[in-house]
């Protein structure tokens, strides 16, 4: 299973990765293996505020709805429309096309604390 | 360490709407009170046909005015999934589970396993096969017995024969779509007992053409008690969930979740 070192992870298998002042999000190579074929992902608003550990979103695949986590609080900056048309990006390459949000985070500094680093998540997944 | 409660609650034959409506108020119920047991909803409902959040609409097949005149109701849920049947003779299911707290936490994928796995030992105890098929979710039944041949099929063309009168037995037994919030399921199954299933005919079953339905009386010969398989159900849900069921009536449901219903009296 694909962890890249250079993410941080929750616990609901979402992974957000900093570049400069923005914060982009998505869902882990487990998290897409597990749900199967991703058919449509619902995501906020650009403006909206998201808020670490709530509900931002709903990704339904061919097994279940379900809720996507914000792994940052902060303003959704920017949506990866392309899953409007291709869901199946999030299956494909679930930490580069598949990007869900970019969020401007308004607390990062703490609330990194919260996240599991690559190592972390690794076990977290071996133990499931 | 004993098994935490599940409890089981039939509702009989209830409208759509109304068993909706209570599955949204024990979802809220349950996001505010951690420790309420989960709840596993068992009941008939009268002819429906429900659309799942991205379903396609061009999958029930029938004018909505013929629908209308014989009393099919439609809805569309925010479960996943596509167009689905339930009426009498069939058996739903709708698991309001803390999946935050079963065998395997916070994994949809083996959420949808378990569900599948309680469906395959029920099938099992009736001596029906029961089945998963890659990337179509439900419950299926298909036959493994090619048709008979003569002696002038080689191996290779046996097994292929074999293998393409397997697939196109494909036919669906159980339908599977949830939905969960806050790692609270809802929404569920839907197993073909007694079921009649000319009323398939109205809808393309979770918008897959080249596959059919069947029911546990249609492989059996016979119709099968209801009230025997929601037992059954009720005991390999909590097997798989590692829950312990007890049965509850209706009134103490509504009273644990503080319904409308019962703050009014």
């Amino acid at each position: 299973m694909n962890v890249p070192a250079d993410l941080f992870y929750t616990e609901e298998h979402e992974w957000v990765r900093l570049e400069g002042e923005v914060a982009v999000v998505g869902i882990t190579d487990y998290a897409q293996h597990e749900l199967g074929d991703v058919v449509y992902v619902e995501l906020p608003q650009v403006g909206d505020h998201v808020t670490q550990s709530e509900p931002f979103g709903v990704v339904e695949s061919v097994k279940a709805a379900s809720d996507l986590f914000a792994p940052v609080s902060g303003e959704v900056i920017e949506i990866n429309a392309a899953l409007e048309d291709a869901p199946e990006l999030v299956n494909n390459d679930p930490y580069g096309q598949g990007w869900m949000i970019k969020v401007r985070p308004s607390n990062w500094e703490a609330e990194r604390a919260n996240l599991l680093d690559a190592e972390a998540y690794r076990r977290l997944i071996e133990q499931e | 360490m004993s098994r935490r409660p599940l409890w089981v609650v039939d509702l009989g034959l209830i409208p759509y709407a109304e068993a909706l409506q209570l599955q949204h108020t024990l979802v809220a119920a349950k996001k505010n009170v951690p420790d309420m047991p989960d709840v596993l909803l068992l009941q008939e409902h009268p002819p429906v046909i429900t659309i799942g959040r991205n379903g396609n609409e061009e999958n029930i097949v029938a004018p909505r005015e013929v629908l209308e005149r014989l009393g099919f109701q439609i809805f569309r849920v925010e479960r996943g999934g596509d167009v689905t049947y339930h009426g009498p003779g069939q058996v739903v299911g709708y698991p309001i589970l803390d999946l935050r707290r079963v065998p395997k936490p916070k994994d949809v994928g083996w959420f949808v396993w378990a569900l599948q796995e309680a469906l395959i030992r029920l099938l099992d105890e009736y001596g029906i096969r029961g089945e998963r098929i890659h990337k179509v979710v439900g419950v299926w039944v298909r036959d493994h017995t090619g048709p008979a041949l003569d002696a002038s099929f080689d191996e290779r063309t046996r097994a292929s024969l074999a293998a393409a009168h397997a697939r196109f037995s494909d036919r669906k037994i159980a339908a599977i779509g949830a939905r969960i919030e806050e790692w609270i399921s809802y929404h569920g199954f839907a197993l073909n007992v007694n079921t009649n299933l000319h009323h398939f005919d109205f809808i393309v079953p979770c918008g897959l053409r080249d596959r059919g339905v069947t029911s546990m009386a249609r492989e059996l010969g016979h119709e099968v008690p209801l009230e025997e398989v929601k037992r059954r159900v009720a005991y390999h849900v909590g097997q798989v969930f590692d829950r312990k069921p007890v049965w509850r009536s209706r009134t103490a449901l509504e009273y644990l979740c503080g319904a409308p219903a019962m703050r009014g009296r």
